[in-house]
């Protein structure tokens, strides 16, 4: 008899058991590439999407978090940070998950010779998701001796080395060469055609440097190559300086499937730039942070700033969550894996406040502008687990909490 | 003499106040000085060259109104982790106003060079260390003595001349440092106290620092305690502790104390921690803000508070490294023909 009231109880456990770890409930749901937008219930399971739809009930999750009032999106892609190699590098996990970012894509900190240790000390480790694009230099981005240096740009060598981590490497980036010609772009993307990957340029024309931006973006990247720095007018002449007017190179090249990405930094997002190209219509594809020691001071450039700025130079909310997720995901091929918020796929969620009042955004060059809209990372959830909770909303009130040995 | 030197070398010589910076009108909260008032702080080369009321505006080259704000003394965060596996200690520093932190214990005699040359050299904020006792105390100290200027005190016990820091009070001399003391381990602070040992924050659970600080219990200094794990969820940054003290009865100018002279004092240092002419110009801009605002601590519990700290601008070695208002900064329209823009 005992046991069979056990065994009841036991089943009748079982049966309650609820099916969701966690649900957010209420939240204006804003997923571009799957064409959601509108206020849902997300619930996840095991780490995973499990259902995105109208009134899921409460009593089927163990945790539930309320987002009314705010917006829910997948999990923001950073195309381009700075998280090895490079003298500025920060850490993945404390840059970009309070910041509702949960894949950082390295740019170039990293080559053929270095990767490996970038993934034993930098990807492994971090809770935040660590893509890399593979620097063309062997020895990465670590300074002007080695990424001047043509004899260390070898295609074969970096196509093998994508290849053998390809799970990883999801493109090639040439950066601060300061030779002329086109030596550096050209063996970039002689390595992007053997591995089959794209290529991300940073890349200023100086005097002496016998390129041109039309060049560039006409004849030399292919479609699916992506310029960075795109309002940084030493590496792209977005508008005519004269009439002020976007070049017609530029729009040539967006129809042929060149992408251009914002790579704010420390010296590529400019007011007069920016909002010159902005007023005519021109915005980046995918917005990024180039984030790194000096720019996530004073610019505080993290995504939620990059994505402020275009909100209020007038890029819509929901076009800029589209290239901060859908659209770098699948610049680098990995979309729907990441970027979606469809069910099955890993559970990476960002929340947000759209904040109205007086704010001061700071471009790369220390000059402000006070602009009335700015979004604010409330929660971050990666892989399931909720990493960031600006508020608390996933926690208790600390006298209600129990006690103090259990943590709930 | 050789300070008096210094001092007139560094200090505009009379006829010529000319600033690089002209801090005007905030509410000055220096507790060593005891300043607590409406003041002017004009800052040259680096180092603070006046203090006063009614400096004239049109004598800085740059002048900022913080009419709106509280003016501190960079604040000193004595407990944090830096090293390989701990985190950045320039933007979870200096974007709360902390311009000096000590790293406690991430490396040890054999390491510290490695530390020296990869973290201290690369950082804007001022770190300084706690140098771990094991394995080998002896070289640690002879480490210690060959760094003063770093390396404050020892991680775990016996400082030798130097304060020590741990987490447990056994073995801890008046004068050494505990800290976690609001933490899940729950040391016995009364006894620790009795001793002459210091309280230091580190890690903090509500359930166990609201009572405490409501029997009286204050820390004697407050600190983050920040590694990977506490920066994220807990959202362990300097503001956001002293907000936590703050909700838990504390009064800014006993807050504001703990965070600046009191640590300088806990780790000898006279050069930090207050406002002084001839000093270095490391301040903090802050401001106390009324709303409503949960705090979470590290026993993933909340306490919904009413005023929350923030850093709005802070400055290192005289230069803005943090000005989340642009208070110090051009608006672009105005920042002259484009030709000219940089």
């Amino acid at each position: 008899m005992k046991r069979l009231i056990l065994a009841v109880t036991a089943l009748g456990i079982a049966w309650c058991q609820p099916r969701y770890d966690l649900v957010i409930k209420k939240g204006h749901v804003l997923d571009p590439g799957s064409g959601i937008d509108g206020v849902m219930d997300i619930a996840v399971a095991n780490g995973k999407i499990a259902r995105v739809a109208a009134n899921i009930p409460a009593a089927e999750a163990k945790k539930t978090i309320d987002a009314e009032g705010l917006y829910v999106t997948p999990g923001l892609i950073d195309l381009h940070a700075h998280v090895f190699g490079y003298s500025g590098s920060l850490r993945p996990d404390d840059s970009a998950l309070p910041a509702g970012t949960t894949t950082i894509v390295d740019a170039g900190g990293a080559g053929w010779r270095t990767f490996d240790e970038m993934l034993e000390t930098v990807i492994k480790p971090a809770k935040t998701r660590v893509l890399s694009l593979i620097n063309i230099v062997g020895h990465g981005m670590v300074g002007s001796a080695f990424e001047d240096n043509t004899a260390d740009m070898e295609p074969e060598k970096t196509a093998a080395k994508i290849i053998e981590r390809r799970s990883y490497i999801v493109g090639i980036k040439t950066a601060h060469f300061g030779g002329a010609g086109w030596t550096a772009i050209d063996r970039a993307i002689a390595a992007g055609n053997q591995a089959k990957v794209p290529v991300m340029v940073d890349d200023k024309i100086l005097t002496l440097s016998g390129r041109t931006s039309k060049e560039k973006l006409l004849s030399r990247l292919r479609p699916g190559d992506m310029h960075t720095h795109v309002f940084n007018d030493r590496q792209l002449e977005v508008v005519d300086r004269f009439s002020g007017k976007v070049q017609p190179y530029m729009l040539e090249a967006r129809a042929r499937g060149v992408l251009f990405d914002l790579g704010h930094g420390g010296g590529s997002f400019l007011w007069p730039v920016a909002s010159k190209a902005t007023a005519q219509g021109f915005y980046p594809d995918t917005i990024s942070t180039d984030l790194h020691s000096s720019s996530i001071m004073m610019a505080e450039s993290d995504m939620p700033n990059c994505i402020s700025k275009m909100l209020n130079l007038g890029m819509p909310l929901k076009d800029a969550i589209l290239r901060s997720t859908a659209s770098p995901a699948k610049a680098i091929g990995m979309y729907p894996e990441i970027g979606s918020l469809g069910e099955g796929r890993v559970a990476d969620i960002a929340i947000f406040r759209l904040k109205k009042g007086v704010f001061a955004f700071k471009d790369a060059w220390g000059h402000k502008n006070l602009m009335p809209q700015k979004l604010e990372c409330v929660l971050t959830v990666r892989a399931g687990a909720e990493v960031f909770d600006l508020e608390g909303r996933g926690y208790p009130e600390w006298d209600k909490a129990g006690k103090y040995e259990v943590i709930p | 003499m050789k300070k008096l030197l210094l001092a007139a070398l560094l200090l505009p010589v009379a006829g010529q106040d000319i600033y690089d910076l002209l801090l005007k009108n905030g509410h000055v909260i220096d507790p060593k000085n005891k300043r607590n008032e409406r003041m002017d702080i004009a800052i040259h080369r680096g180092r603070v060259a006046k203090v006063g009321r009614g400096i004239p505006a049109s004598h800085g080259r740059r002048v900022v109104d913080l009419s709106d704000y509280m003016v501190t003394p960079g604040l000193i965060d004595l407990h944090g982790h830096y090293g390989a596996s701990g985190v950045n200690p320039e933007h979870n520093s200096l974007r709360a106003g902390v311009t000096t932190v000590v790293d406690a214990g991430s490396a040890s005699a054999s390491t510290f060079e490695a530390f020296k040359s990869k973290v201290i050299a690369h950082s804007k904020t001022r770190v300084l260390a706690f140098l771990n006792s094991e394995p080998d105390r002896d070289a640690a100290l002879q480490v210690a003595a060959k760094y003063p200027e770093i390396i404050v005190g020892l991680w775990g016990t016996g400082g030798g001349k130097l304060p020590a820091m741990g987490d447990s009070a056994a073995g801890l001399r008046p004068g050494d440092l505990l800290t976690n003391s609001y933490g899940r381990k729950a040391p016995a602070l009364a006894e620790a106290r009795s001793k002459g040992i210091l309280i230091d924050s580190g890690e903090l659970w509500f359930r166990i620092g609201s009572p405490a600080v409501k029997q009286g219990m204050l820390p004697d200094t407050i600190s983050t305690g920040m590694t990977p794990e506490s920066l994220l969820l807990p959202r362990a940054m300097m503001t956001n502790v002293m907000s936590k003290f703050l909700a838990m009865g504390m009064t800014p100018e006993q807050i504001l104390e703990r965070v600046t002279v009191a640590p300088a004092k806990a780790i000898r240092r006279t050069d930090i921690g207050s406002i002084e002419e001839g000093g270095v110009a490391d301040l903090a801009v802050l401001e106390l803000r009324t709303g409503s605002f949960a705090l979470l601590d590290a026993g993933h519990a909340k306490m919904t508070a009413g005023k929350e700290f923030r850093a709005v601008l802070t400055i290192r070695n005289g230069a803005v490294v943090w000005d989340s208002e642009g208070l110090s900064l051009t608006d672009w329209r105005n920042a002259g023909p484009y030709s000219n823009y940089k």
